[in-house]
């Protein structure tokens, strides 16, 4: 029980790391918090489910397309909710990105309707029994998928200097745009790639929790969360946060209440925000006086 | 023409007496205000009610309204939340011109407009399934659906009497509608002699069911019993159901068998049962609701009757009552027995409880196959 409980643990730990990863890379780049990226993964699910579902296009060319295109919408989401209030702080591009996750969802509820939508798995096997544990394919292909996304994202930021060109985008853009590189370029190639990680994330929770408009409010939350355990800006932190609050919300539910489930996660949260608000791999930054 | 001071006061006045004549026209309407969820997690299943409403408020209208009057439906969207009902009953409730109300399938919402609805005093017709729901003293909901007393009791009698399963595992959502049937569900257990191997509730739209499946796997029950408010939530219980190698039987409340469930689960559903307030062929009333329902909607096979019956329970009492005014309809409807419907036939009680069966279905290869009608008499 415990081993089984903790492979669907740090399966939804993954999904959750996954859409955490967006989060970070736009604190990271563009030193924005963007609400509407459990949006993408909805957006990204959405347009699989067009592709795949209705023009019965072939699968893997579907999710490219989906990924593609999400890429695109991505520069659209930034000309519409950061480039407007890029000089006016953070908190009105945040409230931004909160009134156009709100614009998204009820559009496609508009345009899609309310019906959700079953889609097929990565692979045709559901899963595989491996002695006492059932190994879902789907949770399998998440936990592969976060980690070499993880790994190409730390290589990106860490070992290349489009790495670099985006790091210093993000700390100080009048020096970087004094160094020659193309700020608003960088802008919206992070924002391009953010949405194209949400629409991955989505495309591979959609076969375990279906298509719907509101499957991103499952998972954004804690995404969130998982961020802010992890240490808010942190690639590695928002990985191990995402996964720790899958495994401690799962186990929480098994050994202790299934129905206080989400109040562990939170409780979690709540536990790192008084004791260590840095997260596990933040910088403590604290207020000169 | 040459335009003179008498022909146009003339214009006038004839424009004036047209306008009036048309607020008339629309003030004499007999005004029904509708929570319904257009959005949120129920606007699928929503959709199927309000169509199913709309076409019940044709159908009087052709027969030739209420008290000789057409019917109009006021919609407000209740968001699938409590506090959107709440705002969606609120607004209605300021218009004075309406007569009655029909409100939420979801239990914890008619929980949680029942004291507004109390306080304007005219009838809410609802399809929420908590038992307390018509036993806390409120005066002026009526139920459409049978309550989870009988809910209970038809899943207990057939597990019990039919399949011949006694050690049950209780899965319920922790909200009004699934705490109502898991309470039901024991104490109809414990009039049968039995006590449940596992009574396990959960927070509804979770992600993931696996510590609820393996507590069902250690419990050592022989059959299921699951009250789930939200069909994707029923969907991944079920996938998951199968993946962990639970195969016991598995009688669920109406959300197992609805349409949008068994697209969703696909074969993770098969061979499992359920109860169903309404299915289409039951009797000649759901046959023929059916076959109007696809006729006007493109085909369309409707999963629930309950709106259709509340607008044709308000029209009789209405027309019985010969006036709309709130307490004599209210007892007009109090006095309806042996109104047959979509769901059952109708025999309401001082509680404002009308139903007391239900249809046992086996989800057969996706099809929802109707297997009996299990009906209580108190």
């Amino acid at each position: 029980m415990f081993l089984q409980l903790l492979f669907t643990g740090l399966g939804i730990g993954a999904i959750y790391a996954l859409v955490a990863l967006g989060f970070v890379l736009l604190i990271r780049a563009a030193s924005v918090v963007n609400f509407g990226q459990g949006e993408f993964a909805m957006l990204g699910a959405y347009l699989l489910v067009i592709f795949f579902n209705l023009l019965t296009l072939p699968y893997w060319l579907s999710i490219i397309l989906a990924i593609v295109l999400m890429a695109g919408f991505g520069v659209l989401f930034a000309g519409a909710t950061y480039w407007p209030l890029r000089h006016r702080g953070g908190l009105p591009v945040i409230i931004s990105t909160i009134g156009a996750s709100i614009f998204l969802e009820n559009m496609v509820l508009v345009l899609y309707g309310p019906n959700s939508e079953q889609i097929d798995g990565l692979w045709d096997t559901p899963g595989w029994d491996v002695g006492p544990v059932y190994v879902d394919s789907q949770y399998l292909s998440i936990i592969v998928v976060a980690a070499l996304l993880v790994a190409l994202q730390y290589f990106i930021f860490e070992k290349t200097l489009l790495g670099k060109k985006l790091q210093a985008t993000s700390q100080d853009k009048e020096m970087a745009s004094l160094l020659g590189i193309p700020v608003a370029f960088m802008i919206l190639l992070t924002f391009a790639y953010s949405s194209s990680l949400g629409a991955i994330a989505g495309i591979l929770v959609a076969p375990i929790l279906f298509v719907s408009t509101g499957m991103a409010a499952l998972i954004a939350l804690k995404a969130f969360a998982a961020n802010i355990i992890g240490g808010y800006g942190s690639i590695p932190g928002a990985i191990l946060g995402g996964l720790a609050l899958g495994v401690v919300e799962t186990m929480g539910a098994a050994y202790i209440s299934v129905p206080y489930k989400d109040a562990f996660a939170f409780l979690m949260l709540l536990t790192f925000l008084m004791a260590r608000p840095q997260g596990l791999f933040g910088e403590r930054i604290a207020e000169k006086a | 023409m040459k335009l003179t001071r008498r022909t146009a006061l003339a214009s006038a006045a004839a424009v004036s007496s047209f306008s009036i004549a048309r607020l008339g026209r629309a003030a004499d309407s007999i005004k029904i205000g509708v929570c319904s969820p257009l959005t949120g997690p129920a606007a699928e299943v929503g959709a199927i009610q309000l169509n199913s409403l709309k076409l019940s408020v044709k159908e009087v209208n052709a027969a030739g309204g209420v008290l000789g009057r057409p019917v109009e439906l006021i919609v407000e969207d209740d968001q699938t939340t409590n506090p959107g009902i709440v705002l969606a009953f609120s607004r209605l409730a300021a218009n004075e011109s309406i007569s009655a109300f029909i409100g939420s399938i979801r239990s914890t919402q008619v929980n949680a407009m029942a004291p507004d609805a109390e306080k304007v005093a005219k009838p809410v017709m609802f399809g929420g399934t908590d038992p307390t729901l018509t036993h806390n003293g409120y005066k002026w909901l009526f139920r459409c659906r049978p309550n989870d007393s009988f809910s209970a009791r038809v899943i207990a009698d057939y597990g019990i009497n039919t399949l011949g399963l006694k050690k049950w595992a209780l899965v319920c959502s922790s909200d009004a509608f699934g705490t109502g049937g898991q309470n039901a569900m024991i104490n109809t257990l414990k009039a049968a002699g039995l006590e449940p191997a596992l009574v396990q509730p959960y927070a509804n739209q979770q992600a993931d069911f696996t510590p609820v499946v393996l507590a069902v796997k250690n419990s050592g029950a022989d059959v299921i019993a699951s009250y789930f408010t939200f069909e994707p939530d029923l969907a991944v219980f079920a996938r998951q159901v199968r993946q962990l190698g639970v195969r016991i039987p598995w009688i669920g409340s109406p959300s197992i068998i609805s349409p949008v469930t068994r697209n969703l689960a696909k074969n993770a559903l098969f061979g499992t049962y359920g109860i169903a307030d309404f299915t289409p062929d039951a009797n000649d009333e759901s046959k023929a609701f059916t076959a109007a329902y696809g006729a006007a909607y493109k085909g369309a096979i409707p999963d629930s009757g309950w709106t259709y019956d509340a607008m044709k329970i308000l029209a009789r009492a209405m027309n019985d009552a010969k006036t709309t005014e709130a307490v004599k309809v209210r007892a007009a409807i109090i006095a309806i027995k042996g109104l047959k419907g979509a769901e059952g036939t109708y025999n309401y009680d001082e509680n404002g409880d009308g139903l007391r069966g239900y249809n046992i279905v086996k989800n057969v290869d996706g099809n929802a196959v109707y297997e009996k009608h299990i009906e209580f008499a108190s």
